[in-house]
């Protein structure tokens, strides 16, 4: 089995569980992008991988071999910190190379591997810079760098372009993946950025409180969410959440509701924000506040009546949030005359 | 008008100082001045460069051992705070506790015991063998001031240059020490002034005048007449003697507040 292979990953500290039972696969070449609100664990998985943090349970094999004993220094690992992690004593080029020169690697090979990465990120003329002397976007090109430079066998990143402005951000994102993907390599890929996990990842994995709550490519995330956690944390409008009735919690994303003339659910239009391709309409109803796509021309009215198709329905457990099987549509239809009284 | 006072309470004896180093002994006693003459005079600088030992032979002797002292101390020190940053749970409280209490420690308490150790070795009057209980002195202080230090600088830091293959001695002397030279700077004067101000044992261990150091021969001079306090030699060696001090805070007064990690990490 090639690749890297969290089995069964537990990490805790300060008497708290902080990573649990973490099962996952990421193949030679392919990028997981790993997504979760703030302090889910993400940094966590990733300083497990890399052998900072200690594991208190399961093992991190990497092509079959279990390296959770390895040094760090031996795991070969590229990795961007969060918080960039430069030697601020060192000017860009030394900092890239600090780690090549450790290793014994010629001079010449050295110079050669340094001016292809400082190029690629567009960094040739910062060379001689301190981190200090550097702009945000700046010093996290520079991180990237050195964790390219390596070689690696894996490569983990956090949330390596977070500061990058939205423009860099989306030309990078391109070269980036061809980088990452074309070195064969399995790449764990932290972000907060949906748009950017679904552009740069192979597959996601979404993580809440040190569980995993779902692995799986953009679209099956987004479809067939395994509970309400992650059916709420992906998306854009969020998904609309219906109240809780008989121990079941239905919910429709903004893009299923469609307007109807008669019957389904009456609403008034709270607010209305312009973004470009569309807008998103805030509704107030008898289920509470839904979100509705409306197209960005036309002024929308004062009040009006949503419905959706029954197929579009998500039902979760009310007290839980597991994913249930999708709900006759007698039950839907019942929801939407329990909610018009 | 606080700072003025403030001012006014820390410079005011050192100027008075100043002013008593260049006036005539006969005015200092209360007695007037010499018809005709000025009250200001050199007189008292020249007897204490030419007196026995001449006071530039003493804050040699001084400096010498001060430079030697914190050398050793700061290469002790270094690794010894940087092994103690990275022990965790009661190793490292006890050996913090007890670098505390050593560092508490009287050191007066102390020299009759160290000079029973130097006749055993045979080290009175050895100049550079002070720096061996000095060093020992300012250790503790020296590892506590520097570990603070270590414990500020952003962890990932070490996190990074593990994953670039670095051994710990590598990363302190490529990653950590580098970065706490204004660290190292502050400790390294601290520990210069503890040894330019050590009195007693300087006093029991050396006893030839051509290897006193500032302190002991500052109490020399002080008891050499036992009918009158020569206030205005005194006063000459005073200023003397932290000319040097007033040079080493303004040569390194610029490592101390610059602050070496910035650009480091985030924010
Ligand atoms: N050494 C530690 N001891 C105790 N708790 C820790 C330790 N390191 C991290 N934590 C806790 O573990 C949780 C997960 O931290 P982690 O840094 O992995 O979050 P994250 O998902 O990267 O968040 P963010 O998106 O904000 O970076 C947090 O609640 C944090 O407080
Ligand atoms: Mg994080």
């Amino acid at each position: 089995m090639k690749g890297l292979h969290l089995d069964g990953v537990c990490r805790q500290a300060g008497g708290r569980p902080l990573l649990e039972n973490l099962e996952l696969r990421v193949a030679e070449g392919e990028c997981v992008a790993l997504l979760g609100p703030s302090g889910c664990g993400k940094t966590t998985t990733l300083r497990v991988v890399a052998g900072l943090d200690p594991l208190s349970a399961g093992r991190v094999l990497l092509d079959g071999e279990d390296i959770s004993g390895v040094d760090p220094a031996l795991r070969r690992v590229g990795m961007v910190f969060q918080s960039y992690a430069l030697y601020p004593h060192l000017s860009v080029a030394d900092n890239l190379t600090l780690g090549l020169k450790i290793r014994g690697v010629p001079a010449a090979e050295r110079e050669e591997r340094l001016s292809r990465v400082l190029s690629l990120l567009r960094l040739q003329d910062l060379r001689p810079r301190r981190p200090a002397q550097l702009s945000g976007g700046q010093r996290q090109r520079v991180a990237l760098g050195r964790a390219l430079l390596r070689q690696p066998r894996i490569m983990l990143l956090d949330e390596p372009m977070s500061n990058l402005d939205a423009q860099l951000r989306e030309e990078l994102r391109p070269e980036l993946r061809a980088l990452l993907s074309g070195a064969g390599h399995p790449v764990l890929y932290v972000t907060h950025d949906q748009q950017e996990a679904m552009g740069l990842a192979d597959r996601i994995a979404v993580l809440d409180q040190g569980r995993l709550q779902q692995v799986g490519d953009p679209r099956e995330l987004h479809h067939n969410p395994a509970n309400r956690f992650v059916a709420s944390f992906l998306g854009r409008p969020a998904i609309n959440l219906f109240p809780p009735l008989e121990g079941r919690q239905l919910a429709v994303r903004p893009e299923h509701l469609r307007v109807v003339s008669g019957g389904g659910l009456p609403a008034r239009v709270v607010r209305a924000e312009w973004n470009g391709p569309q807008q998103v309409l805030w509704l107030d109803t008898a289920a509470g506040l839904l979100r509705l796509l409306w197209p960005a021309s036309s002024a929308p009215p004062d009040t009006l009546r949503v419905d959706w198709d029954p197929e579009h329905t998500l039902a979760f457990e009310a007290s839980g949030g597991d994913r249930l099987p999708r709900p006759d549509p007698a039950w839907n239809g019942d929801l939407i005359r329990f909610l018009q009284h | 008008m606080m700072r003025a006072l403030l001012l006014a309470w820390s410079l005011g004896p050192l100027l008075w100082q100043l002013r008593t180093s260049f006036l005539l002994g006969e005015v200092l006693v209360g007695g007037g001045v010499p018809a005709g003459g000025s009250p200001w005079t050199l007189a008292n600088y020249r007897l204490v460069l030419a007196g026995d030992p001449s006071l530039a032979r003493v804050l040699l002797n001084s400096a010498l051992l001060g430079g030697v002292t914190t050398a050793l101390t700061l290469l002790l020190a270094l690794p010894c705070a940087y092994g103690l940053h990275h022990l965790h749970g009661r190793p490292r409280a006890w050996i913090s506790a007890g670098l505390v209490g050593a560092a508490l420690f009287p050191t007066v308490l102390l020299f009759l015991s160290l000079l029973q150790l130097a006749r055993w070795f045979g080290l009175a009057n050895h100049l550079l063998a002070l720096a061996l209980p000095y060093t020992a002195l300012s250790l503790p202080l020296a590892i506590l001031l520097l570990r603070a230090a270590i414990a500020d600088l952003p962890s990932e830091l070490e996190d990074a240059a593990r994953l670039d293959g670095l051994n710990a001695l590598q990363r302190l002397r490529r990653i950590v020490a580098p970065l706490l030279a204004p660290a190292v700077a502050s400790t390294g004067l601290l520990v210069f002034l503890a040894s330019w101000n050590e009195y007693p044992i300087a006093l029991t261990w050396l006893s030839r005048s051509d290897r006193l150091t500032l302190p002991a021969a500052m109490g020399r001079i002080a008891s050499s007449s036992v009918f009158t306090i020569p206030y205005g030699p005194f006063a000459a060696a005073t200023v003397l003697g932290s000319l040097p001090l007033l040079l080493l805070v303004l040569l390194f007064q610029r490592w101390i507040i610059s602050g070496l990690t910035q650009g480091a990490v985030k924010g």
